[in-house]
Parts: structure tokens; C-alpha cells; sequence
């Protein structure tokens, strides 16, 4: 049953540009993005309890990273390119989550909060390296000698992208440093005294999280054409904590799905102009009243059937 | 493999088609326009004001008067919050499922930027955008809709060093491509004259303490201080040449913080700064196409006031219409390019006579003015950037 499920699934995913129209292949890959993202996210916030507000900063880091890669060596293909970018992304991450230890709760995401501003106005002042607020546009990633030009080869990259990292994530539960990850969301003293490194496996945590947001990163570079860091404000970072909880967090679907709706429903939203942050906000306190455990777990009793 | 396959066939079909060229958004009864802009985030209000007080105003009247060659124009906007990837996303929606004729007046350079490429790729017009960066310099289906920022720089150098006799320029700039767009033009038009900046003091985006920098500029003894800033700090900067009695100056604001709204935040400390005006004064110039505009506003918006973001959108709207009228009956976005990169001193009785050139640049005048009572007064005729 699960098997034809996730069959159907990729199916529906292989022929989408083929029947949906030109604007909704475009949609969609920035649904992959943002899923990427929100699985990301998912993994320090959802295993580790570090609720981070600075991944806007991630993102913009491996977009940056593969739009320079791109424009200063071009020969690179672009799934080399993604991962270089997802790898210096993880560095920073792993930079950042050292000195974060010391911090919970509600300090951490302060901190996060200011991580996130810290990259934009480091953005703003490499201009010579960035070209700052004038915006850095970003030539098509090529792969075996083709140029992905269009829509429809960006979402195919995005969609393969995403299935190997979906997959990884799925499957990561499934390794010792999953393991310790679900272990740590259970219980940290629990853990610890299991023989569970609290500080090793919080440090992965946001290694593997930014790796996954600096891929994710990549891939808004090419999919978008061009980057600036009015892009990654704050309300960006807030958008991605409210896929996963609206999604559920610990959860992969879940993060697929909130990254899904919200997309949606910002693109929905956009004409409706002032009145846009009104309904957004008003949609998102009845997801939370009606389904307070995500998306994720409302829809299990379906699973089950 | 079989995957594999059918993803390089697919692949190798996308390289081989190339953008298919129909006209789309111009029906016989119908035109469609429309544009990305921020309805909200920091430029909200100018987005609102240019779109819906602006560019509908002037729709409205050529919808009651029949339309274009029969055709009314009908309007969309979509609210990218001044978010690059959402005015991408915005425009490709406008484009490829609202299927619009042309993207008239989006705000702000990032989001303007972001569309450039897909825009000239799809041979969309993209007409007066509300920005004044060079980057919309140069591209086949841009008609610029500002005054842009190294033209403006070039008048305000030009005007002071041959016209007011200085010789001592400064500048308080944001230290930001905004700040620097007119920093190296400042540089380069000195240059000309021979002469340099005395002082150039940066303010990082955001700060609200500006004291060490005026303070440093004032002993650098500039006669003339540039004001390159957002309205806050341009503010914060205007009232601290005032508390420290710094008044051997003359101030000289720049760019879109030339408004009288926000020159007032200042207080009676904006009183005798001047500047560089680009449009004449929305709530009591007496030229005949401010007075219409006026007359519209009353009419069709009682609600609206009088501004330079609405009357830019008024104004695009009217040029766009010109545009259209002159493209004729069988309207393209061809023939309207034609059209209007061909029109010669046509009259919008708010602005001198527009011409389009082949720059496709046809803002290029201002005039100077100074605060006086919380008001503009005109000081000279329209100056020119050529």
C-alpha cells in the first residue's frame, strides 16, 4: 500500500510540467526549496529542541555560495556545485552551534535571530564580492554540458534533489546519529545518561540542519535567477518555523506539507495586497486551534485506516 | 534508467523550443497591465500610492472616456512585500496565468532587478519602474521611470559647482549600493570640475546615531553636504547639524528622500535645505496636467491626498496610454515599444515635453528647490542632465 502511495507520488512529480501550467512548475520548485529547508529545520528542531529563527541566514549562505561558485567557475556541475554549497553552509553551521551550546530556550533563538541579521549585513558589505543590495543575478547551473534553463529543468533538478534528501532524511532515524537525535527529543538527561554526547550531537545537529538549508539554498539561487539579501529577512526565517509546526515538527512529511501549504498560500495571498498579513495570520491561528499537533499528526488516523 | 531517458529527452525538448511569441493581454474590448509591488513591508505606502492612487486613477478616467481604441484597461497587483523572490514569482504569475500585456510601474531595485531577465527573455514591456538604479539601463523592453540616480547626481554637481559657485562638497551617505549609487557619481562629476569631496562619512543601514559623523564633517568645513539617507536617519542627521549650531552649510538632500513628507520629520530643522525636485508640487502647482490630476483624485479617490509616488503612477498610466494610442488599433507589445521609444515632445502638462530616445531613458530633468515653512519653493527652471 505504501509502496504504490510513494509510486503514485513520484509519478505525479515526474509528469507535473508536462500538465500543470508554466507559472505552477515554478511554484512548485520553490515548494521543493522551502521543503528542503523545513525538513532542514526539522532536524535541529524537531530532534535536538533548538528552535532556530536565523535560518533565513543559512539559506542565504548557500545561495550565495553556489551563485559565486557558479559565476567564478562554471565548469563545476551544478549537483557538485549544490553540494559544495550545502558543505560550506554546514561549516558555518557547525561554527555556530559550538558557542550555541551554552544557550536554551528562548536565548537560543535570540541568538539565531541575530545570526540571521549578521549574514545579511555581511552580505550588504562583501559588495565587492556579493554587489550588495544591487543583487547578484545567477547564470543557469549546467550539467553534463547542458544549461538549465528553463523552468521545468530547474524543478527537475529541485525534485531529484529533494527525493535523495528526503530519502535521507527518512533513513536517518534509522543510523546511530539519528538514533541519538530522537533520543535527545525524548529526553535529554534520559539521553545523557544513556552515553548520548549532548553537546557532540547538538553540534551535529546544526551541522546537518545547515547543510541541508545551504542544498536547499543552491537550488533558490537557480530556481529564483537572482539573489539579494532583502531576500533573507527575518520574516523568511519566521516562515520556515511556521512550516514546521504547522506541518508537525519531528516529522518529514510534515515538513513537506507545511512547506507546501505555506508557499501556497503566500502566492494565494499576494493579491490580496494590505490585507495579506490579516488572513495569513488568521489562517494560521485555526491551523494551530484545530490541529495542534501539526498536519502530521492530524492526518496519521487517515494513515492508519 | 528508464527514468534517466525520459528525464534527457525532456531536457533536450525544453533546449530545443524556444519562448513562443503570441501577443497576449489585448483582447477587443480588453487590456490587461499589471505589476508586482509592496503592499507591505517598508515601502508600503509608496506601493500603495503608486498603484492603486495612482495608476488606477488615471485608468479610471480613460475607462469612463471609453478606453484605448475601445479597449479598457484593467489592472492586477500582486504584493511581493519588497521581497526579490516573490516579485519573481509574482511576475511569472502575471505573465504566464493573468497573461498581462506589459509589467507597468514596480517598485523598488531588488525586486525590479530580479524580474529583468525572464521579462526580456518574454519580450515583456516593462514600463516605468519605480526605481532609480542603473541596472534597468540599456535593456530592449525597459522604458526607465526615474530619473536615474547618476543623471541626478550629475545635475545637482553641475548646478552647484557652475551655477552657486561652490567649492567645498561633503557627503553623509548610507553605506549601501543606494548610498553608493550616488557616491561614485558624486566622485566622478567633482572630478570633471576638478575638484574632490572634503568628506565622506558612511551611516550602516539602520543606525539612528549620526552625531560622530556630522560632527567630523563639520570640521572638515564642507559647504555643501550632500544628505544621502532614508528617511529616519536623513532626519536624525538634519537635527543634529541643528543642536550642534552647525550652520555655515548648505544641506542638500538627495534622491527620493527630497519629499516634503520627509524632509518634515525634521522639523524646523529641515527649514532651508535644499534639493533636487523631480516632479512639481502635487498639492499646489498650477500646471494644467497637476490640476487634472487633482481634479481626479477628487473625483474618483476623495479619500487619496496629493504625492509624488501616486502622480508617478498617474503619470505612467498616462504614458502607457499615449503609448497605446499612438501604437494604433492593432496593438503589440512591438508596436507599442515603436510607439513609444519614437514619441517626440508630447506634452503631459506635468513634466516638460517627453521624449523617448533610443536610451529609452525619459525622466532627465529636475529642478532645485527649498524647504521653506515645511514647503518646497522652486528655485529654478528645469534643469537637464544631458
Amino acid at each position: 500500500m505504501r509502496r504504490w502511495a510513494l509510486g503514485a507520488l513520484g509519478a505525479g512529480v515526474l509528469a507535473w510540467p508536462w500538465v500543470a501550467p508554466r507559472y505552477f512548475v515554478f511554484l512548485a520548485s520553490l515548494i521543493l526549496v522551502n521543503a528542503v529547508v523545513a525538513i532542514g529545520l526539522n532536524l535541529l528542531s524537531g530532534y535536538t529542541n533548538q528552535l532556530s529563527f536565523g535560518h533565513a541566514g543559512f539559506l542565504a549562505i548557500g545561495a550565495y555560495a553556489a551563485a559565486l561558485l557558479t559565476i567564478h567557475a562554471p565548469a563545476i556541475p551544478v549537483v557538485v556545485t549544490l553540494l559544495l554549497g550545502g558543505a560550506i553552509t554546514a561549516v558555518v553551521g557547525l561554527a555556530f552551534g559550538v558557542p550555541c551550546l551554552r544557550l536554551g530556550g528562548l536565548y537560543l533563538s535570540m541568538a539565531t535571530l541575530a545570526f540571521g541579521f549578521v549574514v545579511a549585513e555581511v552580505i550588504l558589505n562583501l559588495d565587492a564580492l556579493t554587489r550588495g543590495a544591487d543583487g547578484l543575478r545567477v547564470p543557469a547551473g549546467r550539467i553534463a554540458g547542458w544549461a538549465l534553463s528553463t523552468d521545468t529543468a530547474r524543478y527537475y533538478l529541485a525534485a531529484a534533489v529533494t527525493a535523495v534528501l528526503v530519502a535521507g532524511a527518512v533513513n536517518l532515524t534509522r543510523t546511530r546519529v539519528g538514533r541519538a537525535f530522537l533520543a535527545i527529543r525524548e529526553s535529554e538527561v534520559a539521553a545523557q545518561a544513556s552515553g548520548v554526547s549532548l553537546a557532540a550531537y547538538r553540534t551535529a545537529a546544526f551541522g546537518v540542519s545547515a547543510f541541508y538549508t545551504g542544498v536547499a539554498g543552491g537550488l533558490f539561487a537557480f530556481v529564483v535567477g537572482y539573489l539579494s539579501p532583502d531576500a533573507f529577512d527575518v520574516f523568511l526565517s519566521v516562515d520556515f518555523v511556521v512550516m514546521i509546526i504547522l506541518g508537525g515538527l519531528g516529522s518529514v512529511p510534515g515538513s513537506i506539507m507545511g512547506a507546501a501549504v505555506v508557499t501556497v498560500l503566500h502566492d494565494w495571498l499576494a493579491a490580496f495586497q494590505n490585507f495579506r498579513p490579516l488572513i495569513f495570520g488568521a489562517i494560521l491561528i485555526a491551523c494551530m486551534l484545530f490541529m495542534p499537533g501539526g498536519m502530521a499528526r492530524a492526518l496519521r488516523p487517515l494513515g492508519r485506516r | 534508467m528508464r527514468l534517466v531517458v525520459s528525464l534527457v529527452s525532456v531536457l533536450l525538448l525544453l533546449a530545443g523550443s524556444a519562448p513562443v511569441r503570441a501577443e497576449q493581454g489585448v483582447t477587443d474590448t480588453e487590456i490587461v497591465l499589471g505589476c508586482s509591488n509592496s503592499f507591505t513591508g517598508p515601502l508600503a505606502f509608496t506601493g500603495e500610492q503608486l498603484t492603486k492612487f495612482g495608476i488606477d486613477l488615471y485608468f479610471k478616467g480613460v475607462n469612463d472616456a471609453g478606453g484605448i481604441h475601445g479597449r479598457k484597461v484593467r489592472t492586477v497587483y500582486y504584493d511581493d512585500g519588497y521581497k526579490p523572490q516573490e516579485a519573481v514569482a509574482n511576475t511569472k504569475k502575471l505573465v504566464d496565468q493573468d497573461k498581462v500585456f506589459a509589467i507597468l510601474s514596480p517598485q523598488g531595485t531588488a525586486p525590479v532587478a530580479a524580474t529583468l531577465e525572464y521579462l526580456e527573455q518574454n519580450r515583456v514591456p516593462l514600463l516605468f519602474p519605480y526605481q532609480g538604479s542603473p541596472v534597468t539601463r540599456g535593456k530592449k523592453y525597459v522604458v526607465n521611470g526615474m530619473v536615474l540616480y547618476d543623471r541626478q547626481a550629475k545635475m545637482m554637481i553641475d548646478y552647484l559647482v557652475l551655477q552657486r559657485k561652490f567649492k567645498k562638497f561633503a557627503t553623509i551617505y548610507q553605506d549601501d549600493e543606494y548610498g553608493k549609487a550616488f557616491l561614485v557619481p558624486f566622485e566622478q562629476n567633482l572630478a570633471r570640475h576638478g575638484l574632490k569631496l572634503v568628506g565622506a562619512e558612511s551611516v550602516k543601514r539602520g543606525a539612528t546615531d549620526v552625531s560622530a559623523q556630522i560632527a567630523k564633517l563639520q570640521a572638515a568645513k564642507a559647504e555643501v553636504t550632500f544628505v544621502v539617507l532614508t528617511p529616519g536617519p536623513g532626519a536624525q542627521a538634519l537635527k543634529e547639524r541643528q543642536k550642534i549650531g552647525w550652520t555655515d552649510t548648505l544641506m542638500v538632500s538627495s534622491g527620493p528622500l527630497t519629499d516634503e513628507r520627509f524632509l518634515g520629520l525634521a522639523g524646523e530643522a529641515a527649514e532651508g535645505v535644499e534639493g533636487l525636485s523631480l516632479w512639481p508640487d502635487p498639492l499646489t502647482s498650477d500646471l494644467p496636467g497637476l490640476r487634472a490630476y487633482r481634479e481626479a483624485l477628487k473625483t474618483f479617490a476623495p479619500k487619496g491626498e496629493p504625492n509624488r509616488y501616486a502622480l508617478h503612477g498617474y503619470f505612467a498610466a498616462m504614458m502607457f496610454t499615449e503609448g497605446a494610442k499612438r501604437a494604433g488599433k492593432t496593438l503589440t507589445r512591438e508596436s507599442l515599444m515603436t510607439a513609444l521609444t519614437s514619441m517626440k515632445g508630447f506634452d503631459t502638462g506635468i513634466l516638460p515635453p517627453i521624449t523617448i530616445g533610443a536610451d529609452r531613458e525619459p525622466l532627465t530633468q529636475g529642478f532645485w528647490v527649498r524647504m521653506e515653512k515645511g514647503r518646497f519653493r522652486q528655485l529654478t527652471d528645469w534643469l537637464k542632465s544631458e
